[in-house]
């Protein structure tokens, strides 16, 4: 009997500690809580600035087939232009790696329509606000999620025409190498004129498309 | 003092860092899983890297130039190998695998060796 004295005496100890543990932890719960709702804004802000980067950047490759068409155009000489083709393909392939699948771009996109999502969720099941104040919030970050994931789908679009631009010249360069093994020299001039005009095309299209894109928030 | 050490430490790790960048750059793979609306496709693995499940049955990847294994998870955790892929500098390497057979089988846009078609895919 004596001896479960202090027995009970440790189980107060013990409770007395685990109580303390559980008042401190309730607010850390709500202060972290509490950081993981104000940083779901974060990733989304992160990525419009990243797309914003993106499009204000996109220009320049047109500017550089144009450049580079006009030079391929005005060259005789065959494996010079061919080489030109090839730093075109350069340009686009900067610019397919950025909106790759497994790229920055993408990943910012996820993580931001991710975690805008969780926090509409937290939003609706939120019974802190009146309905109307929640109902407030809860459209806005609908309307940021819609524009997240229109932005991510155009870059999506964008993706299939980068890829595909960087397809049709490695193919028609494969093919101009193909004619200059075979010393066939005018033939490969005339291919590569009709690539340049096929490019001016590609780089209308991708204008219009990339300038179509719009950054969530903006 | 310390500052000034630390300061070196850190330069010295910048430059052996950027010494590590890629030289050889990098290329594309290009997957397309036939047919897209295949219900639940198969964990894809390039080499060891698990990807994100493809978006509407394709993915646009960049990859370190070199050849990678495209593989499966198969049933119980282990992988099969489908085929490589060679990447090269600024090209994309296409590969279609297709869903309908098992296990899945890869059909390359240009395949490395015309005696064993499908095994290695090029760009």
């Amino acid at each position: 009997m004596i001896g479960s004295v202090p027995g009970l005496r440790d189980v107060g100890r013990a409770l007395g500690v685990a109580l303390i543990a559980a008042v401190l932890a309730v607010p850390a719960a709500r202060a972290q809580n509490a950081g993981t709702d104000a940083d779901a804004f974060a990733p989304v802000e992160e990525y419009a600035r990243k797309v914003e980067e993106f499009t204000k950047n996109a220009p320049n490759l047109q500017k550089k087939i144009e450049e580079g068409t006009k030079s391929i155009d005005a060259l005789a000489d065959a494996a010079k232009a061919r080489d030109e083709l090839e730093q075109l393909r350069g340009v686009v392939a900067d610019l397919l790696g950025r909106v790759s699948d497994n790229g920055e771009l993408s990943k910012l996109g996820a993580k931001a329509l991710d975690n805008a999502r969780n926090k509409l969720k937290a939003l609706e099941a939120d019974t802190r606000f009146k309905p109307e104040e929640r109902q407030l919030l809860v459209d806005q970050w609908k309307e940021l999620i819609r524009q997240t994931a229109r932005a991510a789908e155009d870059l999506d679009k964008a993706r299939a025409e980068f890829a595909e631009l960087i397809r049709t010249l490695q193919t028609r360069e494969d093919f101009i190498d193909e004619l200059l093994q075979i010393k066939r020299a005018a033939e490969a001039i005339k291919v590569m004129r009709q690539l340049t005009s096929d490019l001016r095309e590609a780089s209308e299209k991708l204008k219009t498309l990339i300038g179509g894109i719009r950054p969530p928030g903006a | 003092m310390r500052a000034a050490i630390g300061l070196v430490g850190v330069t010295l790790a910048a430059v052996a860092l950027s010494g590590c960048e890629n030289k050889d750059g990098n290329g594309f793979v290009q997957i397309k899983a036939v047919p897209a609306s295949v219900v639940t496709p198969p964990a894809f693995y390039l080499d060891s890297v698990k990807l994100d499940p493809l978006k509407k049955g394709e993915a646009v990847l960049s990859r370190r130039v070199g050849t990678t294994k495209l593989q499966v998870e198969a049933p119980g955790g282990n992988m099969f190998p489908l085929c490589e892929i060679v990447v090269k500098k600024n090209r994309i390497t296409t590969v279609t695998v297709s869903m309908i057979e098992r296990p899945p089988r890869c059909q390359c846009t240009h395949s490395a060796s015309p005696s064993a078609p499908n095994r290695t895919c090029i760009g």
